[in-house]
């Protein structure tokens, strides 16, 4: 039963954050339809910048969130005015591949700057302590802080979405671009400030992340593949969706959890030959094809 | 008959094309009696299969528009058929080759069914997830090494031995592929000139309108990435017998799937030359970026940035690739 209950908290904890990580994605595709493979990259950036702001400085990583958002929201602009604006004027086949230009450009420059191997982040004031909850529950206090952060800048994202000029704005611009033009709307200033809130909503995840999950040049792709998971469970461009599909997903990346509970409730012996462990990212993976073939809006999806 | 004169009928090219193309066909035929550096016949080799997969990819991805990244499945497909049946029953390869296209092809029916229903973006990233689920299937599956992958070792059998495929000098897989190479670029030929080849090109243009016109969409791009996973998994097969070790993480990569995509795009996708001319580009710059700055102590990564930087620059100033940019020339004098 423990193994249960922790499993079912372990999946909520870590759902929330993939839910910001996937966050940036789904408003950088409700707002201009391009798929950025870059964002997993964007996630890796700003895990380096919680780190080395942390180790700099010597503050506790869990204050260099403003630092990380920052970096973040400056990627996302200069890589917007830099870079997307010029693939938007192609078919969908450049940007596909533009952004996954984009996405070896910033591995492979983390590379030669920070070398290939594992950093993680040793001090800090909630680094590898945890509290139980009773019944063998065991929360990591980094997890748990990075979960409930993540729910405040969701909520910040979207108050900014619903209840301000702006976000009406933007959503104007993702509904019918020309449309907003014609209304007075800057949409290329627009379609910026989605990069800018995407990139900065990614770094921040990042930065929670760093927490408790080390960091190296190659994180980046799986998380681009869970992030897609989310977004597309969620129906591209929703922000409730996103939050609730991270849960989702998070559940789904616990899966080899829930196997032991049931091995063991069951006592089944071929159950325990089964190595669930290396299966943990196929399963995210499985669920996107099943969405994806099965329900293309997604749960809460407006926009197809 | 009809369909074997259509394949090597080339009419319609200038004759400026057409006499490039021969030359370095010649070129391509005598280059390893000049050549006596190990590094560039290596190159070459992977030049000449990365348009063969580039040709793959072209058939559905250029002449029907469904950009499809999960290439590096099929490819994984046929290593594993022709590695697994030599090292466990001793199969020769021209058994296990086409075995392995069969495998691929109906594996390419499972997942194309389903996946044939979603378009652009939503197909594009279904296919990175189905090619990286069967990564992750291969790399715990015991029977074919799980991780570790698989090693075909030479010393067992007598190189050359042709009907293995087993050779000690790269000049035999040259020849080898080059021959794979010159069917492929007939049967591409032949490919954009018959009925599929122009329903194709009218299902990229408008879905709809060839929907009206009586054609069966579905199908006709179901077909179509058949073609293309039989060319994939047929050098993938060739792949196994010239690397000798395969591992999921190497054959199966989403790199690879993108690479894939990325030649026949640079390029120039739904041209007939366009992979070629891709892979010929970028194979080259690969190998020697690597050879000259990837080597060097504490630069590790630096060629993929200016490879990385190589890409960028393509996709935001010519989508249509290089030879969009001849295309464009040659409209341009016409007027």
């Amino acid at each position: 039963m423990d193994i249960l209950i922790g499993s079912l908290v372990a999946g909520i904890l870590i759902g929330m954050i993939l839910a910001l990580v996937a966050l940036g994605l789904t408003i950088i595709f409700g707002v201009m339809d391009v798929v950025n493979f870059a964002h997993g990259e964007f996630l890796m950036v700003g895990m380096y910048t919680g780190l080395l702001t942390a180790q700099a400085t010597g503050m506790d990583p869990l204050l260099t969130l403003p630092v990380s958002a920052m970096v973040g929201f400056f990627l996302g602009v200069v890589c917007y005015y830099g870079f997307i604006k010029f693939l938007m004027r192609g078919p969908m086949v450049a940007q596909l591949l533009g952004t996954f230009g984009l996405m070896l450009f910033l591995r492979n420059l983390a590379l030669l700057i920070f070398g290939s191997e594992d950093r993680a982040l040793h001090h800090g004031l909630l680094v590898g302590k945890s509290f139980s909850m009773g019944m063998g529950v065991i929360i990591p206090a980094t997890k748990l802080a990075a979960a409930i952060l993540s729910v405040f800048a969701f909520l910040a994202i979207w108050l900014l979405m619903n209840r301000t000029k702006t976000g009406k704005a933007l959503t104007a611009t993702a509904l019918n671009a020309q449309g907003a033009r014609y209304m007075g709307i800057p949409t290329d200033r627009m379609n910026a400030l989605a990069w800018g809130i995407g990139g900065a909503s990614v770094t921040i995840a990042g930065a929670l992340l760093v927490n408790f999950w080390s960091v190296n040049p190659f994180v980046g792709l799986l998380f681009t593949m869970i992030a897609f998971a989310i977004v597309a469970l969620g129906g591209f461009g929703s922000v409730p969706g996103a939050f609730f599909a991270g849960i989702v997903v998070g559940m789904i990346m616990e899966f080899p959890g829930f196997w032991d509970f049931l091995t063991y409730t069951l006592n089944w012996d071929w159950m325990m030959d089964v190595p669930m462990t290396s299966f943990k990212y196929t399963g995210v993976y499985l669920a996107y094809f099943i969405i994806m073939v099965f329900r293309p809006r997604g749960l809460f999806g407006w926009k197809h | 008959m009809e369909t074997l004169r259509s394949a090597f009928d080339f009419s319609d090219f200038p004759r400026l094309d057409i006499s490039i193309a021969g030359i370095i066909a010649i070129f391509l035929l005598v280059f390893p009696l000049f050549s006596s550096s190990a590094f560039a016949m290596a190159t070459m080799i992977q030049f000449l299969m990365f348009s063969l997969y580039g040709m793959g990819w072209n058939t559905i991805g250029g002449y029907g528009g469904q950009v499809d990244l999960g290439k590096a499945q099929y490819v994984g497909i046929g290593a594993y058929t022709t590695a697994v049946l030599l090292i466990r029953w001793d199969i020769p390869f021209w058994f296990s080759m086409p075995l392995g296209i069969c495998f691929a092809v109906v594996w390419s029916f499972i997942i194309g069914y389903p996946l044939f229903r979603l378009k652009g973006h939503y197909f594009a990233i279904a296919t990175i997830a189905t090619s990286l689920v069967l990564m992750d299937l291969f790399g715990v599956w015991e029977f074919v090494g799980a991780s570790r992958g698989l090693e075909i070792s030479p010393i067992k059998y007598h190189p050359p031995d042709f009907w293995r495929l087993i050779f000690k000098e790269d000049i035999y897989y040259y020849y080898v592929i080059l021959c794979f190479f010159f069917i492929g670029i007939l049967y591409v030929n032949g490919f954009r000139k018959s009925r599929l080849g122009f329903q194709l090109r009218s299902i990229k243009d408008n879905e709809d309108v060839a929907r009206s016109l009586g054609i069966n969409v579905h199908w006709a791009k179901i077909k179509t990435y058949a073609i293309a996973t039989a060319f994939v998994s047929m050098v993938g097969s060739f792949h196994a017998c010239y690397i000798k070790s395969i591992e999921p993480e190497d054959t199966m990569s989403l790199d690879i799937s993108i690479l894939i995509a990325l030649m026949a795009m640079l390029g120039g996708a739904g041209s007939l030359w366009g992979p070629i001319i891709g892979a010929a580009v970028l194979i080259p710059l690969k190998s020697y970026l690597k050879e000259w700055l990837g080597a060097a102590a504490g630069l590790a990564g630096i060629d993929l940035v200016i490879y990385a930087m190589i890409i960028m620059l393509i996709s935001a100033l010519e989508p249509r690739g290089i030879w969009g940019i001849v295309e464009k020339r040659r409209r341009r004098k016409r007027q």
